[in-house]
């Protein structure tokens, strides 16, 4: 088991992340991390997974997702319809206390890591109710009387599209880090990470494009990393010639989106 | 330790908090920093800086707090044996068939002007790298539109701290925010009114018919579920962006971004207008003539439930509010800026105009006289946090 995190094989990370990473471990405070889409951010937790050999428990944010559902669920419903029935273990409420990813992940007997994927998506007070149970890494479930405290502290890895501004309270207690988005050489060895024996030819022209294109100010939405990863593929299944890419720019609708897009590239090619 | 770095953050705009100053000594301690400059510049940003828009205030004051610090050699060894292989250079094809218009320049020269560029910031020292890092448009830029440039800055694994910090990376992050822009968004989610009335599935439990149907039931559960409650504010947004508006525009800004991540509203409609609203509005921001829609327009879609909440300073002529032919930008087709605005008020009850700059306190002079008007024809607050509040207040008042 790795203690330093290194990036992994299919993960290409910049050292000042690694670094982020292990001075959040070291400081035993959550990461927060920002960044463009496609810069990798939620991949970057499943690679400290992997490269460290620990659990992963992943909690999905959603514009109603309360901080209660994170820690416990107490099925009253079903309680109360067992108790019609007479079913076996109604008079004890922890049958129906149901954790959350959180109280999963404080529960598991070894450290693991929890990820909680784009917290801004959830209401604005969100970030505030978890103050307490990510600074102590417990909580109390009142029925039961029972406090769930984590055996081993988690690594927390928080990810944020910047939708919504998060408080200062919680802001103050993160370790931060926001992921530029890659340049040429970066992208390089991300690309060679998905693709084992790509021609140099393809790679350069395509890098080319999809710089040249990130660059036109009209484009809205920038394609990102993904896009450029799919769009590669397309080119190397379809054995187009990569010398023409920028001229005939072909499956440019894996890059580009929107129809205003398209149109913007079309229009800046003719200049 | 450091205390000074700390008044340095302070004073260059970074709210930087005991609790982050306290985990940044934490990290000192356990050794963290493994006595890098470098590293130590890492691991202080990621502790003390909380957003991406505050790192070129960061690379200030570090650079300001640390400017004596010797680490400058290492790098501009480094850009040096760089150099040496510019004759090994490549210069993308692409690139210059695309680009053919652009300047050519000798090797040699671009060489001899690189090679005086490193000796004048030598002399400037510190915090003067950015000539070569991100120049954009200068022959050593970083995104190759110049023919036979030099390409700097992109060196792999952790650069030096004042490179870093000379490239102002993140300058375009920078906003300067007069208001706190979440203030706007929490005042926002204040502009609920519910209704259950939609058509939307039973989700939610309902207690009361519950108990009934139960009863009804012999006292077997039987559950009865309701629609949820949905927030029913539908929202005009009208925004002036005329010449006198331009000061304000963070503001405006601020406000607009703090409207649309807003997801609780049923639906949010924006368009704009120019120093007053006539018979058209435009679509985009930029007011270019003919991409407007009529006034009528509106009035069909959007029935009268929509608030509306105009922004605007309502500065303008007289003649520009009372004459009909007061829009010097378009059409006013028969009707005065004044009448158009009484239309607006007569289909939308709840209106509000929110003024960045409100003379409400102020006697009244002569050049006030179209704000004046326009503040009896809508209820006018002043465009801050505060002035917000009390304008959501009026808005959902039902009287």
């Amino acid at each position: 088991m790795n203690t330093k995190f290194t990036g992994s094989k299919d993960y290409v990370a910049s050292e000042e992340l690694m670094a982020a990473v292990d001075i959040a471990i070291a400081l035993e405070k959550p990461l927060l991390i920002k960044g463009e889409p496609g810069t990798g951010k939620t991949m970057l937790a499943e690679a400290i997974s992997q490269s460290m050999g620990k659990d992963l428990y992943i909690w999905n944010i959603k514009s109603t997702t309360k901080a209660q559902d994170g820690l416990y669920v107490y099925d009253t419903i079903q309680r109360l319809y067992d108790s019609q029935f007479g079913e076996e273990g109604v008079d004890d409420i922890a049958h129906y206390i149901k954790l959350g990813k959180l109280g999963e992940a404080f529960k598991a007997n070894k450290q693991v890591i929890l990820l909680i994927d784009e917290i801004d998506k959830a209401d604005l007070e969100f970030p505030n109710d978890l103050l307490w149970e990510l600074d102590k890494m417990e909580f109390y479930i009142h029925e039961t009387h029972e406090t769930v405290k984590a055996n081993e502290r988690p690594i927390v890895i928080i990810t944020s599209n910047a939708e919504k501004e998060l408080p200062d309270a919680f802001l103050r207690r993160c370790i931060f880090h926001y992921i530029t988005f890659p340049d040429r050489e970066q992208m390089t060895e991300i690309v060679h990470a998905h693709f084992e024996n790509l021609e140099e030819n393809v790679l350069k022209n395509a890098l080319d494009t999809f710089y040249w294109i990130r660059s036109i100010k009209d484009v809205r939405k920038k394609p990102s990393t993904s896009e450029l990863i799919d769009w590669i593929r397309a080119l190397t299944i379809s054995g187009i010639d990569p010398e023409h890419l920028r001229e005939q720019l072909p499956f440019l609708g894996v890059l580009l989106k929107k129809d205003e897009d398209l149109e913007a590239v079309k229009k800046a090619k003719l200049y | 330790m450091f205390l000074d770095f700390f008044d340095t953050l302070k004073r260059k705009g970074i709210d930087v908090s005991m609790t982050e100053w306290l985990t940044l000594m934490d990290a000192l301690d356990k050794g963290l920093i493994e006595s890098n400059f470098t590293k130590f510049y890492y691991v202080s940003r990621m502790i003390l800086v909380k957003s991406e828009s505050d790192y070129d205030k960061f690379d200030m004051a570090f650079s300001e707090y640390f400017k004596d610090v010797k680490s400058e050699d290492a790098a501009l060894k480094r850009v040096l044996e760089w150099l040496d292989k510019g004759d090994q250079m490549e210069f993308d094809k692409q690139n210059q068939q695309m680009y053919s218009f652009s300047q050519t320049r000798n090797s040699d020269e671009v060489k001899r002007l690189f090679r005086e560029r490193l000796a004048e910031q030598n002399s400037e020292h510190n915090g003067g790298n950015h000539w070569i890092g991100t120049a954009g448009g200068s022959a050593f830029g970083h995104h190759g539109r110049n023919l036979g440039g030099i390409r700097v800055g992109e060196f792999g694994g952790m650069q030096s701290a004042f490179q870093v910090m000379g490239a102002h990376k993140y300058q375009d992050f920078r906003n300067d925010r007069v208001l706190n822009y979440r203030q706007f968004q929490v005042a926002f989610r204040r502009l609920r009114q519910y209704s259950s009335r939609l058509d939307v599935p039973k989700t939610e439990l309902d207690i009361d018919g519950t108990i009934d149907k139960t009863c009804e039931n012999g006292g077997y559960l039987q559950l009865e579920f309701d629609r949820p409650r949905k927030n029913t504010v539908k929202l005009l947004l009208l925004f002036d962006c005329g010449g006198t508006m331009i000061p304000f525009m963070e503001l405006c800004n601020e406000l607009f971004q703090a409207v649309h991540k807003a997801n609780h509203f049923k639906d949010v409609q924006t368009y704009y207008f120019h120093n007053c609203i006539y018979s058209k509005v435009y679509k985009t921001a930029e007011c270019e003539i003919g991409e407007w829609v009529d006034l009528d327009y509106l009035f069909r879609h959007y029935d009268k439930d929509y608030k509306v909440i105009i922004v605007g300073d309502a500065q303008m002529a007289p003649e520009e509010l009372l004459d009909k032919n007061g829009n010097y930008r378009g059409p006013n087709d028969g009707l005065s800026g004044y009448e158009w605005c009484q239309l607006l008020t007569q289909k939308y009850k709840k209106c509000v105009w929110l003024n960045p700059r409100y003379h409400r306190e102020l006697t009244r002079m002569h050049w006030m006289e179209s704000e004046d008007k326009l503040a009896k024809l809508f209820h006018m607050y002043l465009l801050s946090v505060d002035g917000l509040k009390d304008a959501i207040t009026y808005l959902l008042k039902t009287k």
